[in-house]
């Protein structure tokens, strides 16, 4: 790994706006964050609040092509995106990106986007609203591996930290000066710092241990389904949701495309059968598999870690206020007891 | 790499068998590789009770298995029941349609714990398509495979009996594989309800027909070892005609007639990792990627259709 001290951002998004499409966040009229193509000429300053979506879109269609079938043959219409840039994602939405690249590592849709992406990630300093990714080990400083090349704020200045070959080979023709190893120590203090500003969220961990103890009770979820409104907010703003659906669509020349969209669980016909047989019926059975499929230890075996990046955009979507803070607590307190008799709630 | 891309398939015929129910023949276009012995294609390797997508371009895709898989010539059959739009879609075209399929996916029956061992199995409704192709195996009645190893291995060294449940006569599926099983096989054919002999009862047609289906060879011989009830209230009779109590017990159907059955079956003494369970799921991906069919944290599409009884508990505990 190589470190660069940077004084002007400006220098680095202007050249690769020259070889790759950029996307940056930036800020609506709305006051909101949100992802945005960006002229080649144009530079923003870089936002370091939460963009309202994570990236998982650029990657994972919210709803895409896989076919088309022209009465005689099918023909696959796999998409072929330019080379182009996320700037300044951050270390959750990373962390995310890499969960999903494990899930779709053998999916041709998914790796044609992925593969022509130069991932450039952004340290966080300070905590933001709903969020806890150190305490599900996604942030706040982008991991190894998860991105080609890191942004770290020092001041007026920035450190970039160049993660892989494909980082390296971006900035190459910037001809940066290395500099000295010291900035990573003040990295680390910084992120240590960020670490300690984030409010005590015990009840996750506790919330997480309970979950996976199997003493909650089909009551519970029950109860805690009431709130669920099956509006689909939590699962589309997740970054690691990767359900989807997929339809037919007739085209003008008679041609049909097969096209898969981005689909939720919490979604009372999600399993439904084609003889209306529904294994999932129970609202509090879907609100379980959304929060299992978030925290079950077993899928660490695949992923080695929880499915949760702690990014708490479910919190902050959710109309019927069961985001992750509110479901972890009231686990903690409801959702049964271990090695005794099961707390009922009222 | 996975790939959703089906390959063309041409319906060439269908008969009807049952309530809104077909034995489709396709054909798989274009199998060249196939020819070559030495490098069977993929869709010659299917095992029982796995299962493929069937496209129909206009709507989309289901899963389905195969009640005969694919010949060298690319033939294979699939019994398909009418039920939503993909169906409805096939159920009105005609041979010659050109459609897509997808696989061979999923996990068939454990051939290992199955060959060489006494084996009940409990079916309800088109619960006994998934598995036409495995007791086809063990009687030899494999259409292309005549001096089957599986049928020779099998034969005289186990004993087979089929239970099979329908809500009423006209719910009955797959009659002529019932028909040419019956010659090798005990089937018990059990209904819900047996309008036209309201008198029936179970207990006196059990008196009358245990040993009756010895030399059955016809449909209408089927009715003779028909009987009133669910299969649960027959299996005690049918457990008690294996001159050693089987050791294997295979379940497709309702998921609560599977449960029920596998219930009975473990409190008399059969291990829990011997009954094995054929499980459906919505699918719209059958690769472990569109989520639809899961079952806690593993997907049907990839850890089954197939599960044992002690699988599906140990997760439904977690």
């Amino acid at each position: 790994m190589k470190i660069y001290l940077l004084d002007d951002l400006q220098h680095l998004q202007a050249h690769l706006a020259q070889d790759y499409q950029f996307h940056q966040v930036v800020t609506n009229n709305n006051g909101q964050y949100h992802w945005q193509q960006l002229a080649s000429d144009e530079t923003q300053p870089l936002v370091h609040d939460k963009p309202q979506s994570s990236a998982k879109g650029f990657f994972f269609a919210e709803q895409e092509s896989l076919l088309v079938f022209n009465g005689e043959y099918f023909q696959e219409t796999l998409p072929t995106p330019k080379p182009f840039v996320l700037f300044g994602v951050q270390s959750c939405d990373l962390t995310a990106i890499h969960y999903q690249d494990k899930f779709f590592k053998d999916d041709r849709y998914y790796q044609a986007r992925r593969q022509q992406c130069l991932l450039v990630g952004l340290d966080c300093i300070n905590p933001c609203e709903h969020g806890f990714c150190p305490t599900v080990n996604a942030g706040p400083g982008v991991r190894e591996e998860h991105a080609d090349i890191v942004l770290h704020p020092l001041g007026h200045k920035w450190l970039v930290l160049e993660q892989t070959s494909k980082g390296a080979e971006a900035l190459q023709a910037l001809a940066l000066i290395e500099t000295h190893w010291h900035y990573l120590t003040q990295r680390d203090l910084a992120l240590h710092q960020c670490e300690q500003k984030f409010p005590d969220d015990k009840y996750i961990t506790d919330g997480i241990k309970k979950l996976n103890s199997g003493t909650i009770t089909d009551d519970f979820w029950q109860t805690l389904a009431i709130q669920c409104l099956g509006c689909s907010g939590c699962t589309t703003l997740c970054p690691t949701c990767s359900c989807y659906g997929t339809r037919a669509i007739k085209k003008d020349n008679n041609e049909f495309s097969q096209q898969r969209f981005w689909d939720s669980c919490l979604y009372e016909g999600f399993q439904r059968e084609a003889s209306f047989n529904n294994p999932s019926a129970e609202a509090g059975t879907r609100v379980e598999r959304f929060w299992q499929h978030k925290f079950a230890d077993e899928f660490f075996t695949e992923f080695s870690r929880h499915g949760c990046v702690g990014c708490g955009r479910c919190e902050q979507t959710c109309p019927g206020v069961i985001g992750v803070h509110s479901v972890m607590k009231r686990i903690t307190k409801e959702g049964g007891q271990e090695n005794g008799p099961e707390v009922t709630h009222a | 790499m996975l790939s959703h891309i089906p390959d063309c398939i041409e319906l060439v015929d269908y008969i009807d068998d049952g309530e809104q129910a077909r034995h489709y023949l396709f054909r798989l276009l274009n199998l060249a590789q196939s020819k070559n012995k030495n490098h069977p294609h993929h869709w010659q390797q299917v095992q029982p009770g796995q299962f493929f997508m069937l496209n129909v371009p206009s709507i989309g895709e289901a899963p389905f298995t195969f009640t005969e898989p694919p010949n060298e010539r690319g033939e294979f059959k699939a019994f398909i029941r009418q039920m939503g739009q993909v169906t409805s879609t096939l159920f009105s075209m005609q041979p010659g349609a050109i459609l897509g399929a997808r696989g061979p996916f999923g996990r068939g029956w454990p051939l290992d714990k199955i060959v060489n061992h006494n084996t009940i199995i409990i079916a309800g409704g088109c619960g006994l398509a998934p598995l036409v192709t495995l007791i086809d195996k063990l009687t030899n009645n494999s259409p292309d495979k005549p001096t089957d190893a599986l049928a020779d291995k099998a034969k005289n060294k186990q004993q087979l009996t089929l239970v099979y449940g329908a809500r009423n006569k006209a719910a009955q599926m797959l009659t002529p594989e019932r028909a040419r099983w019956q010659k090798q096989i005990k089937i018990f054919n059990t209904l819900d309800a047996i309008d036209e002999h309201p008198s029936s009862n179970i207990n006196d047609n059990i008196r009358a027909n245990t040993n009756a289906n010895t030399n059955a060879n016809t449909s209408d011989e089927l009715c003779a070892t028909t009987f009133q009830g669910s299969p649960l209230m027959i299996l005690p009779t049918a457990l008690s005609t294996f001159t050693r109590p089987p050791t294997t017990a295979l379940l497709c159907g309702p998921e609560l007639m599977m449960s029920s059955a596998a219930t009975y079956l473990t409190e008399h003494g059969m291990a829990s990792n011997a009954i094995f369970l054929a499980v459906e799921r919505r699918m719209h991906c059958a690769v472990g990627l569109c989520g639809h069919c899961y079952i806690k944290h593993q997907y049907v599409c990839k850890s089954g259709p197939t599960f044992s009884w002690q699988a599906l508990q140990q997760l439904k505990a977690h």
